[in-house]
């Protein structure tokens, strides 16, 4: 009993450094070394060939970067990848979300289905939308000789490629949004659709001032896990294009990959690191001083 | 009458719903079905005309005899699949455990009590969700090269719990703060706030903290990039780098697409659980 | 001076006694350590087979296992970090990078190397040679972007054997023949989104046109800008069909496995492929043009490039029983088994008519036979060897510590050439240019 009283005592700090110091310990090894690591590297030319040799460039790599084409180009590529997947996958994700918001028979198993997507890896996500969309192997082309047309249909191409990538990516995200959008309908009274019925509102004007509102601070946080996950992502590209055709869908990580990997100039890589870093903290940041804020005091 | 139109809407947007899930997939796995002929073809099939179950003994290493006595050879990459099954269920069951061990006093303690410089570290903690993978790849590589640590389950679960951790920290957080406020009634009680954590917050969260746990456990089973460059082609090799070999000198499409239906088989289980739990979720701001 | 004698003495001896060992052991695995096996991904279940009857019959240790991805950057990063590897495949462009950066055990270590160089073909060893040493063993030699026809399309389009392009030139000119009279994409290219595609179409191209990308001793650079050049009419020729329309984007973004597919399935009349493809493209439960997958003969200019591949040992640190069970079954799988047949060697031939760096598979009955069987007709035999013998090798940008450095950075130039719709001149010139800073970078 002492020593329960004795630990009640503890203040809230002292309490919150004990649980959460071992972890805090543990993510900085874990994340911010190999952040310090990284900001070692893009200071330095380094070079494993022919034994192993790092010399101090100071910010030469960051200038570089700054002035590189092929970055300027991928950036762009990122950015537009970006706004795409992100808004697909939102209004994917809430229609999902209204649809399995109704009641119904085997609601379980559809819910079970609806959620398969999220389920499969980003390899497996690549290669699936890599024989959809490709003239060889693709939809497109099997329903066009289906119907009598007897040409390919290819939208792996230098024009279509990132709208491509990001339908697949927005497939793979959108039941993530689904099911936690799907929390929130949950929670909206249904008397509120009673009153809105007694108010002959249209659907439209319900949707908007009794579905809407709820959701409206969720929807503002998937905006960014999805902008950030949006980013970040490596492999499903590497998959299904490769960055290709060419350079048309090189987004800044693929890139990263590339200076990094198979060129092996990893103080270069390292300094393009940080600028995605940057862009990827700035548009959140961005994000939540623009929207987030006020959603958050709305609540 | 406006019942009746909107009953089609209703049916009409789950057909959607359904189509846009599941279209994707069946043109992929129906090549599991297909014989290597078959995938040849031009313009591609749209279901498979001679369904045959021969990929899916094969990629076990198994030999499948064919209707007309073709036999058609066990994958050369079976070991591969057979240990990268097992690696990916070691390395993502520990990695849920830890990530739970590690996550669920961090997000109770930012979500529940108040302390001074709390905003900052909270911050740090979600600047870890915004790095990117092949951003921290370069660093792990360099320091796995020197550390021996590369081409290890050890070196793959501690980078892969860097994406784990703090995904997960930002989901519970929300979900901590939303259960009802029972310390103080606890510490009447006599409840220690370790015992309160314990016995009471946790019970009580338990279908959040089931959604964390799977959510940490597709993350896992599902990384592809570190895996690509840490343990590809070594033993510590998971699945789906195992995999990602059926494409290329001699393309087996029917193999990739058997083991992709396999990959999915304990995520679909995960699935079913989870979608039971993930509506009783609720996830708000976690920085306020 | 008198202890480096001595210590190089007691090296020698050492070598001599686990050479006496291998040859009176036999190749027996003996350590009990496990030899590690990686390789690309190429018909595993007869590699995992023959690792069996190995391990089987030679008590051996082997484990067997694909790497996937960008395979060049993996290798060279396992072999940097000394992970778990023994005996790998490897490409000779990759080889010599890996012997530069001491992390492969030459061939030369072998105890019966002399018996395997003599069994080679002399520009097979030069080839794989390095520095004065042979490298590793043969995996298989082939023409990679010899032009394969599909001969149901092209007698359809009203063409017979007597139309068959002689050289580049004349094939870019039957495309547009093809095109006027209905057949819009009738060419796939080799320009493929693996470490190996584009580049190595480019470097063929200009081989096969009578040009040289670099020298093949100092390695300067020795393309030329003038518009007769090689480069310079390959680089417009390629403008030229992708402007049109003639090439299908999409190949641009094809792995192996995509490129294979896509022509098995009838669709094209021409495209490089490997030489060896003519028994996948004839066999009726791949393919859809079985039957009909032809090539176009030697005419006055080669086609393709000489595409092989080595079984490397690497030099990780291992105890010595260790390192000679890896030369051990190096031995076995890459020259000659317990009964002194080229068992792997044979059996390739026999599965997929990859031919082999040694004399005594190429030239036996059985490779005849099997080379008539996998040929759409009696007269593909004559084409196959012809084409074959006249294959050139890219000596001077393969045999070079920064080889793959350079593939990979041509990959990307050639492939933003042709969407950009890149100047000629100037992309051969940053070609001149990229090859001269790889020389200064490696002091060469």
């Amino acid at each position: 009993m002492r020593a329960a009283q004795r630990t009640a005592e503890l203040s809230n700090l002292q309490f919150s450094l004990l649980l959460a110091l071992p972890v805090l310990v543990f993510l900085l090894l874990v994340v911010a070394y190999p952040l310090g690591y990284a900001l070692w590297m893009s200071l330095h030319e380094i070079s494993f060939f022919g034994g192993y040799k790092a010399v101090f460039v100071g910010v030469e790599h960051f200038a570089d970067v700054i002035g590189d084409r092929k970055f300027k180009k991928s950036l762009w590529v990122t950015v537009r990848f970006t706004l795409e997947s992100v808004a697909l996958a939102m209004v994917a994700g809430l229609l999902i979300a209204l649809v399995l918001n109704r009641k119904m028979r085997f609601a379980g198993l559809v819910r079970t289905i609806v959620i398969l997507p999220w389920c499969i890896s980003l390899y497996g996500t690549g290669v699936i939308f890599s024989y959809l969309a490709k003239g060889q192997t693709g939809i497109g082309t099997a329903i066009a000789y289906a119907l009598g047309i007897e040409e390919a249909v290819n939208v792996v191409n230098k024009q279509w490629v990132i709208e491509v990538l990001a339908v697949g990516n927005a497939w793979n995200m959108a039941p993530l949004v689904a099911f936690f959008l799907l929390a929130n309908l949950k929670t909206i009274p249904s008397r509120l659709y009673d009153l809105a019925a007694i108010d002959r509102m249209s659907r439209l004007e319900t949707f908007l001032n009794v579905t809407l509102p709820p959701l409206r601070f969720t929807l503002f946080v998937f905006t960014c896990i999805t902008t950030v996950l949006s980013m970040k992502l490596f492999d499903f590209i590497f998959v299904l294009s490769g960055g290709g055709p060419g350079t048309a869908s090189a987004t800044l990580t693929y890139r990263i990959y590339k200076e990094s990997f198979k060129d092996l100039d990893l103080g270069y890589g390292a300094a393009m690191s940080f600028m995605l870093l940057a862009l990827i903290l700035g548009t959140t940041l961005i994000l939540y001083g623009l929207w987030g804020r006020r959603e958050a005091r709305s609540i | 009458m406006s019942i009746r139109l909107s009953t089609i809407w209703s049916w009409l947007a789950l057909a959607v719903v359904l189509i846009w899930t599941l279209l994707p997939l069946y043109w992929f796995l129906k090549n599991s079905l297909l014989t290597p002929d078959e995938i040849a073809r031009f313009p591609p099939p749209l279901y498979p005309l001679e369904p045959t179950p021969a990929a899916f003994f094969n990629i076990f290493g198994l030999d499948y005899e064919m209707a007309d006595g073709i036999v058609r050879r066990g994958s050369g990459q079976a070991n591969q699949i057979i240990r990268g099954l097992g690696n990916s269920l070691i390395v993502s069951a520990v990695v849920t455990v830890v990530t739970l061990f590690v996550v669920l006093p961090l997000a109770y303690v930012f979500a529940r009590l108040d302390f001074p410089h709390k905003n900052k570290l909270l911050f740090a903690i979600l600047l870890a969700v915004a790095l990117p993978p092949v951003s921290t790849l370069i660093p792990f590589y360099a320091m796995y090269v020197r550390l021996g640590l590369s081409g290890t389950l050890v070196g793959l679960i501690i980078v892969t719990l860097t994406i784990t951790i703090p995904f997960v920290t930002w989901m519970l957080i929300g979900y901590f703060r939303n259960l009802p406020q029972v310390e103080r009634l606890a510490r009447i009680d006599g409840f220690s706030r370790f015992e309160t954590f314990l016995k009471i917050i946790v019970p009580q969260g338990r279908s959040g903290v089931a959604v964390a746990a799977v959510i940490a456990f597709l993350f896992s089973w599902n990384e592809y990039t570190y895996a690509l460059m840490l343990v590809n082609g070594t033993t510590a090799n998971t699945l789906p780098t195992a995999i990602s070999g059926f494409l290329f000198q001699h393309p087996e499409p029917s193999h990739l697409a058997a083991a992709v239906a396999l990959t999915m088989v304990p995520p679909a289980l995960v699935a079913f659980f989870l979608q039971r739990h993930i509506a009783e979720m609720n996830l708000v701001d976690p920085v306020r | 001076m008198k202890l480096r004698v001595t210590a190089m003495a007691v090296t020698g001896a050492l070598m001599l006694m686990s050479g006496a060992a291998l040859a009176e052991g036999g190749l027996e695995a003996q350590s009990g350590e496990t030899v590690f096996f990686r390789g690309w991904q190429y018909k595993t279940d007869i590699v995992q087979d023959n690792v069996d009857r190995y391990n089987n019959e030679q008590g051996g240790n082997v484990d067997y296992a694909t790497v996937t991805g960008d395979y060049p950057a993996i290798m060279e990063q396992n072999l940097m970090a000394g992970a778990e590897l023994d005996v790998l495949y490897a490409n000779p462009s990759q080889a010599g990078r890996y012997f530069d950066g001491g992390w492969i055990m030459p061939a030369e270590a072998l105890p019966n190397i002399d018996a395997i160089k003599a069994d080679m073909y002399p520009n097979i060893l030069d080839a794989w040679s390095y520095k004065g040493q042979l490298l590793g063993l043969s995996y298989f030699v082939s023409t990679r972007g010899v032009m394969h026809v599909n001969l149901k399309k092209y007698y359809e389009l009203g063409y017979s054997d007597a139309d068959f392009p002689a050289d580049w030139d004349a094939l870019y000119d039957q495309l547009y023949e093809m095109r006027d009279k209905g057949l819009d994409q009738p060419f796939l290219p080799h320009w493929i989104n693996e470490w190996y595609g584009i580049s190595w179409a480019f470097d063929f191209e200009v081989m096969n046109r009578g040009g040289q990308v670099a020298h093949p001793d100092t390695h300067e650079p020795l393309l030329t800008t003038d518009a007769d050049g090689a480069a310079y009419k390959t680089l417009e020729d390629w403008k030229r069909i992708w402007n049109d329309g003639l090439v299908p984007e999409e190949v641009l973004t094809y792995n192996e496995s995509s490129y294979i597919d896509a022509y098995a399935s009838g669709r094209y009349v021409f495209s490089p492929q490997q030489l060896y493809d003519l028994e996948t493209f004839n066999r009726e439960d791949r393919s859809q043009i079985a039957g009909h997958a032809s090539l176009l003969p030697y005419q006055g200019q080669s086609w393709g490039l000489l595409d092989s591949a080595v079984y490397l040992m690497t030099s990780r640190e291992r105890s010595d029983g260790h390192t000679d069970d890896v030369k051990r079954f190096a031995s076995w799988y890459g020259y000659q088994d317990q009964t002194g047949n080229v068992f792997v060697g044979n059996r390739w031939m026999q599965e997929s008519m990859l031919f082999s760096g040694y004399k005594s598979v190429m030239e036996s009955e059985a490779a005849a036979e099997r080379m008539k069987s996998a040929l759409a007709r009696e007269q593909d035999i004559q084409a196959v060897l012809g084409v074959y013998a006249a294959t050139p090798y890219p000596k001077g940008i393969w045999s070079v510590v920064w080889a793959e450095e350079f593939n990979s950075w041509l990959k990307e130039t050639l492939q933003e050439f042709v969407q950009d719709d890149g100047d000629i001149v100037e992309t051969i010139e940053a070609i001149n240019e990229e090859i001269a800073d790889l020389n200064k970078k490696y002091g060469l």
